[in-house]
């Protein structure tokens, strides 16, 4: 079974998420912060995270290269509100840069590209 | 058209300087390969500097790893002369650690983690540059050719005699400079299209497409089979699915090759230092069209004291002191002494390397601050030298400045 980590401060977003990729029969992981995120890379063996880019502290443009570097060949989504960050040179180290939206047919179809 | 002004303003200049410079040791044992001497009193980084500059360029990131501190003194003394209030500036970039948690893995890594620099400047275009090279280049010259070819990436090349090219990577081109193929160190090196008896060497000079160049040192971090470098990994990976072309560095009237050297081993170091020297220099550091900045020590003039002196091919730097004795085809950094009846040839001398009487020297580099005593000789008996110092294939001796040197 493939697992995936859910990056988001938003209570309601990673609950969506984590519920309707759960649905898809992953494991699904959470975490509300990149620090502890960035722990959860380094603790358990994952295969994709989705990533949102504004949170307090560490951001998730930054969280991005430090997760690449701490694990060859994870697969990252970047899931954010805004579009003005797909311009950041480091956004481009993701595998998919997706809105947010309440249809989340978008991310799980990336999501089962991603993995298959 | 656009002005150099705003072409220039474009352009995000980097040069590479933090390789560990292995086959220079022990030359490079506590420095980085950019700040060694070089021509009595350049540092090697000093030309692709100096090239910057001539070109126009005042913006410039200087990534360092390796004996960073060397180099980063050296930036400091002879380099602080741009104003980065005017936005102008020469930054020493040591390894940051910011994006993640390891050294540069190789050339194409060290641009990956900075990848910030290039979100804070936004350039279009970004120049890649080595600091191990002695050439004088017009970079202006390539950034225009760059534009005018539409090219994704251009990669500066020198025309070589094609038995010499086998040992480098070689751009196999068409007849419009585009790159069809590249070829690392290929035992037939293809010839150039009108002039088959010479073959292309990749420089380490690039101007990317910044974008381009982004896309690429990303997926470069992401390849467990790369060794994350530009010459080995990123251009032959580009080469038929980006537009890549080759800048000739040649004479633009007579399709002469212009002087480059890559100071990669001992041998071409010393070999790099005779092109210097003599009525027949291939490299000119006196040419006034295109100043070449070195180190300033405060200190008295070259000083000749005595009546039979005989100096010929040499450059000998401010501050020397050369008693009653012969220099022949050497180079001698400020505040070297030659003691009476001291005989050097072929010699490369490093700043205070003191000759006692009657010393005698051939094909030699000798260290900073090495005082060798009266009577003692190098270069002439390889048994002897062997035991203490490095002796290269090409049997030039490497004195270092650690080891005691006694009359036995």
């Amino acid at each position: 079974m493939k697992t995936i980590l859910v990056v988001d401060d938003d209570d309601a977003i990673r609950l969506l998420i984590e519920m309707e990729l759960a649905e898809e029969g992953y494991r699904v992981l959470t975490a509300s912060n990149a620090k502890e995120a960035l722990d959860m890379v380094e603790s358990e063996d994952l295969d994709l995270v989705i990533l949102d880019i504004r949170m307090p502290g560490m951001d998730g443009l930054e969280a991005l290269p430090r997760m690449l570097g701490l694990k060859e060949g994870l697969k990252v989504i970047l899931n954010t509100a805004y579009s003005q960050y797909q311009e950041s040179f480091m956004s481009w180290a993701a595998d998919a840069y997706v809105i947010k939206s309440a249809d989340l047919s978008e991310l799980k179809n990336k999501v089962k590209e991603l993995l298959s | 058209m656009t002005l150099p002004r705003q072409k220039l303003k474009e352009l995000t200049t980097i040069i590479m300087a933090g390789g560990r410079g292995e086959r220079l040791f022990p030359l490079t044992r506590d420095k980085a390969k950019p700040a060694i001497i070089f021509g009595g009193t350049y540092r090697i980084i000093d030309f692709t500097l100096s090239n910057c500059l001539n070109s126009g360029i005042r913006n410039i990131y200087v990534l360092s790893q390796y004996g960073s501190f060397s180099l980063d003194i050296h930036l400091r003394l002879t380099w602080d002369i741009l104003r980065p209030d005017l936005g102008e500036f020469i930054y020493s970039v040591p390894p940051q650690q910011i994006t993640v948690n390891r050294w540069y893995r190789g050339t194409a890594d060290s641009i990956y983690q900075n990848l910030n620099l290039l979100e804070y400047e936004r350039p279009r275009q970004v120049l890649i540059l080595s600091g191990d090279h002695v050439y004088k280049m017009d970079y202006l010259a390539m950034l225009d050719f760059h534009l005018e070819k539409g090219a994704d990436l251009t990669v500066g090349a020198v025309p070589a005699p094609r038995a010499e090219a086998s040992a480098f990577g070689i751009l196999h081109v068409d007849a419009d400079s585009k790159v069809i193929d590249f070829l690392e160190k290929p035992a037939e090196p293809p010839g150039m299209p009108g002039n088959p008896e010479f073959s292309l060497v990749s420089m380490g000079v690039y101007i990317f497409q910044a974008k381009t160049l982004v896309q690429e040192v990303i997926a470069d971090s992401k390849n467990p089979d790369s060794q994350h470098d530009f010459g080995r990994n990123i251009i032959p990976r580009m080469v038929g699915k980006k537009k890549v072309y080759a800048y000739p560095f040649q004479d633009q009237e007579t399709g002469e090759p212009s002087y480059w050297r890559d100071i990669g081993q001992l041998d071409a170091y010393f070999t790099a230092h005779q092109d210097l020297l003599g009525p027949g220099a291939s490299f000119n550091l006196f040419d006034e069209e295109w100043p070449l900045r070195g180190y300033v020590v405060p200190t008295p003039p070259a000083m000749f004291r005595g009546r039979h002196i005989q100096v010929s091919d040499s450059l000998i730097a401010e501050g020397c002191i050369i008693e009653e004795a012969g220099v022949k085809s050497s180079v001698l950094s400020p505040g070297v002494q030659v003691g009476a009846g001291a005989d050097v040839e072929e010699a490369i001398l490093w700043d205070k390397v003191s000759l006692g009487a009657g010393a005698k020297i051939r094909r030699a580099v000798i260290e900073d601050g090495v005082v060798v005593p009266p009577g003692f000789t190098i270069g002439y008996d390889p048994e002897a030298d062997a035991q203490l110092f490095t002796i290269t294939e090409g049997g030039i001796v490497v004195v270092p400045n650690n080891v005691r040197l006694e009359v036995a």
